[in-house]
């Protein structure tokens, strides 16, 4: 990894971890926590975007203090590499695409999360997908099914949403800086 | 508490690697154990850890307000939706085997939150990020747990000024989520791109301090192994192997 890499990769983790604080502060029903992950992803690679996944998932327990999480790192290597791979197809230069590359990350991000929330927690991570989950189990669905249901409604709008951000920035930067990473012009 | 607290416990003097072995364990073995009983030892087993660091009341206080929440939901998801057989208890008719998992799934995240606050709170960073120098760590791993931890609050403080700068411009916050949607834009754009903006000053800051270098550095004062902490770690790893082959054993029976 070279230095400029090493910079991006903490740039990352700051982005993941601040955005997150803009939403609270903004009452949005999402976490908008991988926003970092895909703009890495998009202006380097893989290789520094699922370091900026990993420490992202470190730094967030060691700020919170919850470790239990820490399974769901496996999810951020998943969005860094679909990521990476969505920017080498261009996906990202317009809304048009990017929201679409959106979905499909939500729909694999929620393929990865609901096993390991079903198995490892019985369905129950703090956020507003657990309140989503017991309100499906409130009306009869069984506790599989709710779990899967609220992770694919939750991810669906979250990544649809930090992909057209990262579109949005990645279209807002201007020649000069844009300039300063190759990866951009592929 | 989250975070460092100076002291002179064992657990405050041992190698900082031998402190994480023993929460990373804590953290595997929550994950290998399925039974009440079992999870509930382990919960005991955190809760000495804790003890031995001498930092049981603040760490099990910190431990029970992180777990509340999940306890909470895990008693309606589990306890009050969960399966049949169910059992009378007062006003309220809970579910005998959704207890019981809550009893797994709570006990599992307590353990591990309670030995993670000890961890935090008896490695010292600064001597973590000597025995990794000491052990040959790259560079670019200490500075990337090291140097993220300080550039946060920076971020913090920027998306502060950035929001109220955007405020005085007439940006509103409130209203409904779509609106509230809008508003992300002119937040998160200042701040990623001026952030982005810097990075080139902050690779030739590096640059100087000779972090491209692949030279081992030398650690000023790195803490002091020893054969019975290298050992225990050694144990504990074993341990969690023996765990998750009993676990795997019990499944295939």
């Amino acid at each position: 990894m070279t230095l400029r890499d090493l910079v991006l990769v903490r740039l990352g983790v700051a982005i993941n971890l601040v955005i997150g604080q803009i939403v609270a502060a903004l009452l949005l029903p999402i976490y908008l926590d991988a926003v970092g992950t895909i703009l890495v992803a998009a202006l380097v690679g893989p290789r520094a975007a699922i370091a900026v996944g990993l420490v992202s998932q470190v730094l967030n327990a060691v700020i919170s203090g919850n470790f239990s999480w820490l399974p769901f790192a496996l999810v951020q290597v998943v969005i860094a590499l679909y990521a990476a791979a969505a920017a080498r197809l261009g996906l990202f230069r317009r809304l048009a695409t990017a929201v679409p590359a959106g979905i499909g990350m939500g729909l694999l991000s929620a393929a990865c999360s609901a096993p390991i929330s079903y198995y490892l927690f019985g369905g129950v991570t703090v956020g507003g997908v657990t309140v989503v989950t017991t309100v499906l189990r409130a009306l009869g669905a069984p506790l599989g099914v709710a779990v899967a249901s609220a992770s694919f409604a939750t991810d669906l709008l979250d990544k649809a949403i930090a992909c057209a951000l990262v579109s949005v920035l990645l279209r807002s930067l201007p020649r000069t800086l844009a300039a300063r990473f190759p990866a951009l012009a592929r | 508490m989250i975070g460092y607290v100076p002291g002179r416990s064992p657990l405050h003097r041992a190698h900082p690697y031998t402190t994480l072995a023993l929460a990373g364990a804590l953290l595997l073995g929550a994950f290998a154990l399925t039974q009440p009983l079992e999870v509930w030892l382990l919960v005991m087993a955190a809760a000495a850890f804790a003890a031995a660091g001498g930092v049981l009341r603040a760490s099990a206080r910190t431990a029970l307000l992180l777990s509340l929440p999940i306890w909470v939901l895990l008693f309606v998801l589990h306890g009050l939706m969960g399966a049949e057989p169910r059992m009378v208890v007062g006003p309220v008719t809970l579910s005998v085997p959704g207890i019981s998992r809550a009893l797994v799934l709570g006990g599992r995240v307590t353990a591990i939150v309670l030995g993670f606050l000890t961890a935090l709170a008896t490695a010292s960073p600064h001597r973590l990020v000597e025995a990794m120098t000491a052990g040959g760590v790259p560079f670019s791993r200490t500075f990337l747990l090291a140097s993220t931890l300080t550039v946060l609050p920076r971020m913090r403080e920027r998306a502060t000024q950035i929001l109220e700068a955007q405020q005085c411009r007439g940006l509103r916050l409130g209203g409904s989520p779509l609106a509230r949607l809008r508003a992300l834009g002119p937040l998160a754009l200042p701040l990623v791109l001026g952030a982005l903006a810097e990075v080139d000053e902050q690779v030739l800051a590096l640059d100087a301090r000779g972090a491209a270098g692949g030279a081992r550095r030398t650690a000023l004062d790195p803490p002091r192994d020893s054969a019975p902490q290298r050992a225990l770690r050694w144990t504990v790893l074993a341990l969690v192997v023996v765990a998750y082959a009993w676990k795997f054993w019990s499944m295939h029976r």
